[in-house]
């Protein structure tokens, strides 16, 4: 099939999320699959990267480092991919004793990660969360979509083999994937380079400047429990204290 | 005629994208004023200086007769204001009435809900001239880019009642309440009660932001909402007391329910804790509707006993004020 031919990524999302096979074989007959495949996890990382911001803005990371925190992000989540993939084409070579290469693996994981292009929509204020669940779910049954039809296995193998791919992936996270895990968080502490490292359980208590600090007014004879200056922690001592 | 049929819902598919994308993206601008990307400012109007009457034109805030004010009125109004400033004539109009309705009460309306620093939209560095076209829009009738403001001010009720953003919003905005209290006067070391007024998705913003009041305020803090769209926010549990006005044609309110803390089969619920403890009252105030022509504001329309809606809008407000004052007094 000519590359020319192949869908837009509307399309593509669109054909992932009502699960049609077909997808996964128009990009696997594609002579530029592979490369298609990664363009789209690209956008998917940089997606998902973008709908999981939040958490930089609460430790007000400066926009220049949260563009470069977003790149860190987008990159990870690539790698993250190629591990996956190479984990889930481990266990269908060794495990199903399967003849799929590794390339074909990773153009039909790939394609099943286009609906996590809509990603960013997670940001919708009260709507996010519910959003973000469904669209977790809908990847998983598009990824043992993209198994069964990568390794050529019946859906039940496919199961099986995405959760032992899961497997071998938590084993090399714990085991020899360890230093480079480190690396990268050691670059992205640096990249950052926030003063703190809060995190969602934080939120309630943070505090940021108030008005009340404000020079132009004068400060109330009742001290409040508000520490001034920015995002610290509710109650928590500050220089002016 | 399929083919027609076709494009026209490719630009409605086109529309609704946009509209969901805006959507997505519009919690960035509370979160980078949280990450300090726009500076600390908080943007207020000048102070009135005169004591409003009956025939007084309207004015954005109103001092009270008593140098010792009783209360603090503090109106946050609905989804369709483009800042501090109040261009509705039934809002003005509903807001003189109440001045003169609770005259030992300051009555502050120079708040613009939906902004995390009470920035108006006009006043953007990036999208005023946009904002100031919509307006224009609104102003000379009902027409869509009117809309685009309601739809803005919405986002940010949702961002108000999200629990990742509303810790944030929230407290910007009990920063700019707390900041217009002190420019009109409000006295940190008395313990004058506060009555925030949320009018329709405002009684979300007033729910969220009384959290962050009471812990600055050692004053009382009741949310008086009027036919308010809210969730259960830790605010309701915060507030000395949550009155929630509404008319029986007003459907608007109902779309609190969405959320599903306001389910009865919640019961740990904020909503549903505050309920138990007698903390919120709801006050069925007759037969109005949300707004408009039969809203709580209309000065045209009467109940059977002859009274306008905005005038049983405001005798409701302040018979509760007053037994809200009259409760706080001392013997």
């Amino acid at each position: 099939m000519d590359s020319q031919l192949l869908p837009t990524i509307g399309e593509t999302i669109n054909r992932v999320m009502r699960l049609d096979r077909t997808i996964f074989l128009d990009y696997m007959d594609a002579p530029h699959g592979l490369w298609l495949a990664l363009v789209l996890v690209t956008l998917a990382g940089a997606s998902k990267a973008l709908g999981q911001s939040v958490i930089l803005f609460i430790n007000r990371v400066r926009p220049l480092r949260f563009a470069l925190a977003l790149i860190i992000g987008v990159i990870q989540y690539v790698g993250g991919f190629l591990v996956w993939t190479t984990s889930l084409w481990l266990v269908g070579t060794y495990g199903f004793e399967t003849s799929a290469t590794w390339s074909m693996m990773a153009i039909a994981v790939g394609v099943a990660y286009a609906p996590q292009t809509l990603a960013f929509f997670e940001l919708t204020p009260f709507f996010g969360n519910g959003f973000g669940f469904l669209l977790s779910l809908w990847s998983l049954l598009a990824i043992v979509m993209g198994v069964q039809i990568g390794l050529g296995l019946t859906l039940g193998q496919a199961v099986l083999a995405s959760g032992l791919g899961w497997l071998l992936l938590q084993i090399w996270v714990r085991t020899l994937g360890r230093p480079f895990y480190a690396l990268g968080r050691w670059i992205e502490t640096r990249i950052v380079d926030a003063p703190h490292s809060y995190t969602w359980r934080d939120l309630p208590t943070l505090r940021r400047r108030s008005a009340i600090q404000s020079p132009a007014i004068p400060r109330p004879a009742v001290s409040p429990a508000r520490a001034p200056g920015p995002a610290v922690p509710h109650g928590e001592p500050s220089a002016d204290d | 005629m399929t083919d027609a049929l076709s494009e026209v819902l490719t630009y409605i598919g086109v529309v609704v994208v946009g509209i969901l994308v805006w959507a997505a993206l519009s919690p960035f601008e509370v979160l980078s004023w949280w990450a300090g990307w726009f500076g600390d400012a908080i943007y207020g109007e000048t102070i009135p200086t005169t004591t409003p009457n009956a025939d007084s034109p309207p004015a954005a805030s109103a001092r009270a007769e008593s140098p010792r004010p009783q209360a603090y009125i503090v109106f946050l109004s609905g989804v369709a204001r483009v800042s501090g400033e109040s261009f509705s004539y039934r809002e003005q109009d509903f807001l003189r009435r109440l001045a003169v309705a609770l005259p030992t009460a300051v009555i502050i309306n120079d708040i613009f809900p939906y902004s995390v620093n009470n920035l108006p939209l006009t006043g953007q560095p990036f999208f005023a001239r946009l904002w100031r076209f919509a307006l224009r829009s609104k102003l000379s009738g009902p027409g869509l880019a009117g809309y685009l403001i309601n739809l803005r001010n919405i986002w940010q009720v949702m961002i108000s009642a999200d629990k990742r953003y509303g810790p944030i919003f929230n407290q910007a905005v009990a920063d700019v309440i707390l900041h217009t209290l002190l420019r009109h006067g409000y006295a940190l070391d008395q313990p004058t009660p506060i009555f925030v007024i949320g009018y329709s998705g405002a009684g979300q913003v007033s729910v969220g932001a009384t959290m962050y009041l009471k812990e600055v305020l050692h004053a009382p803090v009741y949310v008086v909402s009027l036919g308010g769209v809210f969730a259960s926010d830790p605010g309701v549990m915060a507030a000395d007391r949550v009155f929630h006005i509404y008319g029986t044609r007003d459907r608007v309110h109902k779309s609190g329910l969405f959320a599903p803390g306001r389910w009865s089969i919640f019961p740990g619920s904020a909503w549903n804790r505050a309920k138990r403890e007698g903390r919120v009252e709801m006050i069925n105030v007759g037969p109005l509707g949300h707004t408009g022509a039969g809203g709580y504001l209309d000065a045209k329309r009467h109940l059977p006993n002859g009274i306008a809606f905005v005038d049983a809008t405001v005798a409701c407000i302040r018979k509760l004020v007053e037994t809200q004052l009259a409760l706080h007094t001392p013997e």
